[in-house]
């Protein structure tokens, strides 16, 4: 009874039938621009990836140019995943869902084609300067201050849009993906501002402090709460199946609100950290298990009665396999921060494959989903291939496990050793390289799935002139 | 309490920025202020308080070094912090002389702090004075000539630089050694 109301209130909720196609408000100019930046850095970025796991193998591959060094083509690797691919897709997302659930179009597209603009050019300098080494030192926040200013900006002219698109909305309630669009601008203003601007004025654990709250709510405070939010929308829209419950949404959102911002300090346990602020790390990372499984229960009792829908809906395979990485990586984290645990794992390979199971596994299958669920109804067509679309979804799949599952293993029987003083630390480097090469060529699936994703939203953005006639005409 | 926060933006804004805020303040800016350890240099000159020694800052040459092994990345694999975890000063000791645990006050002056998150290679909090300088130099040559099966890249741009390798080495030399924990101060052959 209480879900329906919450359908009427919300308008057009994800609930209702899925959009139909040439007959919309909205001209998405904004959301088009971004989903072919993002897609475009996710396979430039993704041969950098490819690369530098190859460089595990062969350690001197490449290794006489300076720019095509390890420790620069790293930061590449990881910013430009994180915010050349991975948040340009999730704010192409943002530009297509918030005005659909406001009931009005985006406030500006040309203020979101200026943002389009910006955005490219801090990722294409960034390029640069990691190639040259122009690293501020910072994991996460290597970028020049110069860039960093010009990411502040567009920050602004993101959020400015969104939230003028809410203030003009035609629905009052607003739906639980609107509220987690508004969390991710609002915190990832404050965790920016303290990661890139604050830390210049402290030093050494002071300032480590400020980084690794920075760190971990980069993932905890911005792609989190944009990701949930695109689920929460793709999840109903694509299954059309109204949401199970939206108290349980609100339990989630707002727990995640308080809890999220205390556990920044748990990547330095056992280290040069005081102890009391260590014990208080410990006790909120555990309680990270309520908003995430808040969600992921919310998730499920949504699909249920639904899950035959898997079979035929690529981005229904991509949201829930998302979803599984989700609860998977989220109760790493907290057992992670158990000091028992930590001794173990902790600088190990163990959490480069914890990182991927959330950045890939979880976040980026929920922006892949939103993709092929929003590029063909922006640009009025169809998917070019619904069999493409299931190729690049077991690609990813199964070389995302056997990346996560290899390096799990790995990173455990390498702190394990580590914890045994009588093996000498290279004997611990030569015991991983079988597990490296299996990484390399898991990478080579994972590259696989971003080259036919790639492919088939380019193929479909190329063919959507001609179809999208053809589609009218039928209509007509 | 909290469901007016579904149809009140100007009431969900503040809702979330107050919880945020919350946890935000309480483990960023209040630490430092409660634990002062953060930000006084180590001195110790009374040797049943531990290993005695004076925090001092880098010089130039040393500082440069620094700048070659953020510019290179070095701290993507290699971290600077012996835990509190008795395998870590065991490992990184010296002759059966275990490894102090790093202390706040011996990074008062590191900015950006180089603790690191991950040990492709092994911690270097105390690997100053380990190593003599020409070790070192023949190590960053080719790494895997000195320790077999090492995947570390060779790193022959500055190899060949007399000026940043010098700087680079200085730079390592310093590190671990505010604390004067070892016996005596001759370098591995």
């Amino acid at each position: 009874m209480q879900k329906e109301e919450i359908i009427q209130d919300a308008g057009e909720i994800p609930v209702a039938a899925s959009a139909k196609y040439n007959e919309s408000i909205h001209e998405d100019l904004t959301a088009k621009l971004f989903f072919i930046s993002s897609i475009t850095y996710f396979f430039i970025v993704g041969i950098i990836a490819v690369l530098i796991a190859a460089k595990f193998v062969m350690p001197t591959l490449l290794g006489t140019v300076p720019q095509l060094t390890y420790g620069r083509l790293r930061p590449l690797h990881v910013n430009g995943m994180l915010f050349g691919w991975l948040l340009a897709c999730d704010m192409a997302l943002m530009y297509y869902v918030v005005p659909r659930l406001c009931g009005v179009k985006l406030w500006s597209e040309k203020l979101g084609v200026a943002t389009n603009i910006l955005w490219n050019f801090i990722i294409l300098s960034a390029v640069v300067s990691f190639l040259m080494g122009w690293n501020q030192g910072w994991e996460y926040a290597e970028l020049p201050f110069f860039l960093d200013v010009c990411v502040v900006i567009a920050w602004i002219m993101f959020g400015a849009n969104l939230f003028l698109t809410i203030a003009n909305r035609k629905y009052q309630t607003m739906y639980v993906t609107l509220w987690y669009a508004m969390g991710t601008v609002l915190w990832t203003a404050f965790v920016y501002l303290t990661g890139n601007f604050a830390t210049l004025f402290t030093t050494g654990v002071n300032q480590a402090n400020l980084n690794w709250m920075y760190v971990h709510n980069a993932v905890g405070l911005i792609f989190t709460p944009v990701g949930l939010a695109i689920a929460y929308y793709f999840i109903p829209k694509a299954s059309n199946t109204p949401l199970y419950s939206h108290k349980l949404s609100m339990i989630g959102f707002w727990s995640l609100a308080f809890v999220y911002v205390w556990t920044g300090a748990h990547h330095m346990l056992h280290g040069p950290i005081s102890q009391w602020l260590q014990t208080i790390t410990v006790v909120f990372s555990v309680m990270l298990l309520v908003p995430v499984w808040a969600a992921v229960y919310n998730f499920f009792a949504t699909m249920q009665g639904q899950w035959h829908q898997l079979r035929e809906n690529v981005s229904l395979k991509f949201l829930m396999s998302g979803v599984v990485f989700y609860l998977l990586t989220c109760f790493q984290g907290p057992m992670h921060s158990l000091h028992v645990v930590n001794a173990i794992v902790s600088k190990t390979d163990w959490i480069p494959g914890h990182a991927h199971m959330a950045v890939l596994g979880a976040f980026s299958f929920f922006a892949i989903a939103g993709t092929y669920y929003a590029v063909p109804r922006v640009f009025k067509t169809n998917l070019y291939s619904t069999a493409l679309g299931n190729w690049s979804f077991w690609l990813f799949l199964v070389g995302g496990l056997g990346f996560f599952v290899t390096l799990w293993l790995g990173g455990f029987w390498q702190g394990w050793q580590w914890n045994n003083p009588a093996i000498p630390f290279i004997d611990t480097v030569v015991a991983l390289k079988p597990v490296w090469t299996f990484r390399l060529f898991s990478g080579f699936f994972m590259f696989g799935g971003i080259v036919t994703f790639a492919y088939n939203i380019l193929a479909t953005i190329i063919g959507a002139k001609g179809q999208g006639v053809e589609t009218q005409a039928a209509a007509a | 309490m909290l469901s007016k926060a579904d149809y009140s933006a100007p009431f969900f804004v503040a809702a979330a920025l107050v919880l945020f805020f919350i946890g935000g303040l309480l483990t960023t800016v209040v630490p430092p202020l409660i634990d002062t350890s953060w930000s006084k240099p180590f001195e110790n000159n009374d040797p049943a308080n531990g290993p005695t020694g004076k925090l001092r800052q880098l010089n130039e040459q040393e500082l440069k070094g620094r700048q070659i092994y953020i510019r290179e990345g070095c701290w993507y694999c290699h971290t600077q912090q012996v835990r509190t975890i008795l395998a870590d000063t065991k490992r990184y000791g010296w002759r059966g002389v275990d490894a102090p645990v790093s202390t706040p006050d011996e990074f008062v002056y590191d900015s950006p702090h180089l603790f690191g998150t991950k040990r492709t290679g092994p911690d270097l909090a105390r690997v100053g004075g380990k190593y003599n300088a020409q070790w070192h130099k023949t190590h960053f040559k080719n790494p895997a000539d000195l320790v077999p099966g090492s995947i570390m890249p060779p790193f022959p741009w500055i190899a060949n630089d007399p000026q940043e390798l010098d700087a680079l080495v200085a730079y390592l030399q310093t590190l671990g050694r505010a604390k004067n924990w070892r016996p005596d101060n001759d370098y591995e052959k």
